[in-house]
């Protein structure tokens, strides 16, 4: 990877984070969306799509709640995205199992760093507290692009790292894997949908939205059995 | 009485702002300083009037302090606690409004939203991956989310202006109560037509991968369900393929 795709991947991932909760909040940090955009400046955006894809089935598991820590997918799927399309070739389910493993854990480690960042968002605002009393506009003004600047910083730190260690510990799986490669693609396949069907489950297993759950897994099996069928 | 049509002084700014109202998060205040920041904007006229530069100084000190809500529509406090200045409200008043609106707008935007829209719309963006559109699935996905995403915050911050400490009513519109009924159907519809669907467009090599698959999806699920309170999905997720990168490279 050249030193510009992998600065256009953090710049992705870095925004990417932000947008989770700093600004815009508009979903660019969703991994289907990161993980598109960072294939697409890595030369293969369909790639970073699939990535992103099995990532977003992990994802249907975070609800962005208040205060609550969640994962922070954006920059992890950027990075995954632009690995996959740095890759190349066809899906090899031994690589993707490997960095699913290093996304799920920086995923989960992101909801640690925005501890962090609102730590730091808290020691600015003790000192700047004075000001804000008083009611100084401009003391508003640094509190915010300070955060803004923290969680920008955190966000591609988090790519960064996605990207130097995911893409060690994939090609090193990928070229260990001894095993049938079914394995490999029931595990990808079974642990993401498996995460994804529990969430919808959670979220509309109970009152009157189930029976619309049924009906739309219905329509969704019998179009899987077409796609088979075809 | 106020007019439908009255324009909000300072709204493109206060709405622009508004996009940010979570980067200085911190537990202390939550959304507070961010709050301030996009209300500053609405709240320049108090600045303007003879003397005002104090009502303004106490004005956005007071909208700096504590507030939790969703992010979207904390956009309806913040148009009505800015219209509640401008208007000379008494303090008092306003603090208890600001407190009375922290509950109701989260709830509803966690259940309008988190729990409806947003998975609503990823589901759409897979089924979209799954029928092969390519990026045109990224950007429905984003196009249909963002529609309901910037259309709130349009819509609070001129309903909060207008109603200013009558805005609980704008809670009970008849619109924004049968999105509610609406969303959570109309998610479960998508997101269980979705899953299924993905598992047909992953490029399994056999049929009965597709079966293995799907067995370990509904296996997978129910230990996660076993596990809640203990780890998230997340977490067991990544423990179970570690081990079984272990064992496929070991084998």
């Amino acid at each position: 990877m050249t030193a510009a795709t992998v600065a256009a991947v953090l710049a992705v991932g870095a925004v990417a984070g932000l947008d989770l909760v700093s600004v815009p909040q508009a979903m660019l940090g969703r991994p289907l969306v990161a993980g598109f955009l960072g294939g697409l400046v890595a030369g293969s955006p369909l790639a970073g799509l699939a990535t992103g894809a099995v990532l977003e089935l992990f994802a249907f598991e975070t609800l962005p709640v208040g205060a609550s820590r969640y994962p922070d997918w954006g920059p992890a799927a950027a990075a995954s995205g632009a690995l996959a399309a740095q890759r190349g070739g066809a899906w090899d389910a031994a690589w993707m199992a490997g960095i699913m493993v290093v996304a799920l854990v920086f995923a989960w480690l992101g909801g640690f760093g925005m501890l962090l960042v609102r730590r730091l968002n808290a020691g600015h605002l003790r000192r700047r507290l004075p000001a804000l009393e008083s009611g100084d506009h401009r003391a508003l003004l640094a509190l915010q692009v300070g955060g803004i600047a923290r969680d920008l910083v955190r966000a591609a730190v988090a790519t960064g790292l996605t990207l130097w260690i995911g893409g060690r510990v994939a090609r090193h799986v990928e070229l260990g894997w001894r095993a049938p490669h079914a394995l490999a693609d029931v595990a990808v396949v079974g642990t993401a949908l498996g995460v994804a069907v529990w969430s919808a489950w959670r979220l509309f297993g109970n009152g009157k939205a189930r029976g619309w759950l049924a009906a739309g897994a219905v329509a969704g099996v019998a179009l899987v059995a077409g796609m088979l069928a075809w | 009485m106020v007019a439908r049509a009255e324009p909000v002084p300072g709204f493109r700014s206060a709405l622009a702002r508004l996009f940010t109202i979570q980067a200085a998060f911190t537990y202390e205040r939550m959304l507070g300083v961010g709050f301030a920041f996009a209300s500053e904007p609405l709240l320049r006229g108090l600045r303007r009037r003879e003397g005002g530069g104090p009502a303004f100084g106490a004005a956005l000190a007071r909208e700096a302090s504590y507030f939790n809500a969703h992010p979207y529509l904390a956009a309806l406090a913040v148009g009505a606690l800015a219209r509640a200045e401008n208007d000379g409200v008494a303090p008092e008043r306003i603090e208890r409004l600001r407190a009375a609106l922290i509950g109701p707008l989260g709830s509803l935007g966690d259940r309008l939203i988190w729990a409806g829209w947003l998975p609503a719309c990823a589901a759409v963006g897979l089924l979209l991956v799954a029928l092969s559109a390519g990026g045109w699935a990224v950007l429905a996905f984003l196009v249909l989310y963002n529609l309901m995403h910037v259309s709130l915050r349009v819509w609070g911050l001129r309903v909060g202006w207008r109603a200013g400490v009558g805005v609980a009513g704008a809670l009970a519109s008849p619109a924004l109560q049968r999105a509610l009924e609406v969303v959570a159907p109309l998610a479960a519809l998508v997101v269980g037509a979705a899953l299924p669907a993905v598992l047909g467009w992953f490029p399994f090599r056999a049929h009965w991968e597709v079966f293995a698959a799907a067995a370990a999806a509904l296996g997978f699920a129910e230990l996660v369900r076993a596990m809640q309170g203990r780890a998230t999905g997340l977490v067991v997720a990544a423990f179970a393929l570690a081990v079984v990168v272990a064992v496929g490279m070991a084998w």
